[in-house]
């Protein structure tokens, strides 16, 4: 297994990107845990468990003289020579980084000299800390998930709504024709967008047609409200007034009290609620004299899997 | 029954050519001046004749899914309905009959028998 099982040649942009900007200095531990040339090896066998460490650098006022691996301490353990001291036994043919080089130099050292951890230098040649493949890893880890928070600001928000619901408002004014059917028109290409049939786009489009007529028509004005989620569509039609005397009445077929200029607008034949009510699988309506009436409809979508694929 | 047939059958002129006419067949027809009326219809495939030339007659064919507006008797179009044409890709055209002709005229069309 690699060290790093991170290529600082063929990764992704986004991380070869990170690979160059992040310094040696911005992921290695530091300050260092370090022994003296003259400590017995005990000492360091102590430091490496008490500090759960595998590998401690030999240093001197920030000078660097060798380094001692637990491979190291094992051998003195079986040779009996722990109380050796450690400029005996310690490793001298080293390999080190400078603080100022980007990881990806670091992250090839660990493919090419196959060592657990490398000290790193100061321009000044002072020991200034050391890097480990935990430390790459963990700080990659952090540095990715900075990005991918970076990233996902990035995506449109109405992508990542629209998998699960979709609401839109509409204000609609009195007598105000010129834009009666605006919402309509926008509930069917949403519709439309998604693939479902025509047949039941056509029935929530009339339905929310008809709904924008009547405030139009009938009210002083009021809110329409679309939402879907995956299971169905709502349409609320919610007015301020001036509410209806008697709702029965009103849900007969034919029954207006639409006036002429309406009609030859060819409206106002009271058909509309009816229409509303035949499109919907549930309908509701409340009204109020003084108050407003509220208008429901909910028609129910078909399910993932009956919804015809996109030709 | 293509829209053209019906263009050149019955002398219309095409005012907007939406992107239904050349590939789309009319196989209902409803004729009338009241949008209630076209609302309730429950059909597809549908052309509009109508003597009511404003922009709820375009709204009203865009929502039922309408591929065209026939305007009759030659009526003069609003210059907001032929913009709301356009918008809403809904073909417009004007009949120089009466709505009576051409209705008969395209019952013929559709039944030749």
């Amino acid at each position: 297994m690699k060290a790093i099982p991170v290529n600082p040649e063929q990764s992704p942009l986004v991380i070869l990107d990170l690979l160059f900007k992040l310094k040696i200095k911005d992921v290695m531990s530091s300050p260092v845990i370090t022994a003296m040339r003259k400590d017995p090896m005990r000492k360091v066998q102590y430091l490496m468990r008490d500090n759960r460490i595998s590998g401690v650098p030999v240093a001197e006022r920030g000078r660097l003289f060798g380094i001692v691996s637990i491979n190291d301490i094992i051998q003195a353990l079986d040779g009996g020579y722990s109380d050796d001291a450690v400029a005996l036994h310690m490793t001298t043919q080293m390999v080190v980084l400078e603080e100022d080089m980007p990881l990806s130099f670091g992250i090839s050292y660990f493919e090419k000299f196959k060592f657990g951890r490398f000290p790193v230098l100061n321009k000044e040649n002072r020991l200034v800390g050391i890097l480990s493949s935990r430390d790459v890893s963990a700080s990659l880890l952090v540095e990715l998930h900075n990005e991918y928070h970076k990233l996902e600001a990035k995506l449109p928000l109405a992508a990542i709504k629209d998998v699960n619901t979709i609401t839109r408002h509409f204000r609609v004014e009195r007598f105000d024709f010129e834009n009666a059917g605006k919402a309509a028109h926008a509930i069917k290409k949403i519709l439309s967008e998604q693939n479902y049939p025509p047949a039941l786009i056509r029935r929530v489009a009339v339905a929310a047609y008809e709904m924008e007529i009547n405030l139009v028509v009938h009210s002083l004005g009021g809110t329409f409200t679309f939402h879907m989620d995956p299971e169905k569509v709502e349409l609320l039609a919610a007015d301020e007034g001036p509410g209806i005397p008697n709702v029965e009445l009103a849900m007969q077929e034919g029954y207006t009290t639409a006036n002429d200029w309406i009609k030859s607008l060819g409206f106002g034949a009271g058909m509309g609620l009816n229409n509303i009510r035949r499109n919907a699988d549930e309908f509701n309506i409340q009204s109020a004299v003084g108050r407003g009436t509220t208008v429901r409809a909910t028609i129910l979508l078909p399910s993932e899997r009956d919804k015809p694929q996109p030709t | 029954m293509k829209l053209k047939a019906i263009v050149e059958t019955l002398g219309c002129k095409v005012i907007y050519k939406g992107g239904a006419f050349d590939t789309k067949d009319v196989r209902n027809v409803i004729a009338s001046d009241l949008m209630s009326d076209v609302l309730v219809v429950d059909k597809d495939h549908l052309l509009l004749i109508t003597s009511l030339p404003s922009d709820q007659t375009i709204r009203t064919s865009d929502i039922v899914g309408a591929h065209a507006v026939l305007v009759v008797n030659n009526k003069s179009l609003p210059a907001s309905m032929v913009s709301l044409a356009k918008e809403l890709d809904v073909t417009l055209m004007q009949s120089p009959l009466t709505k009576f002709e051409s209705c008969v005229m395209i019952g013929k069309l559709m039944n030749p028998t």
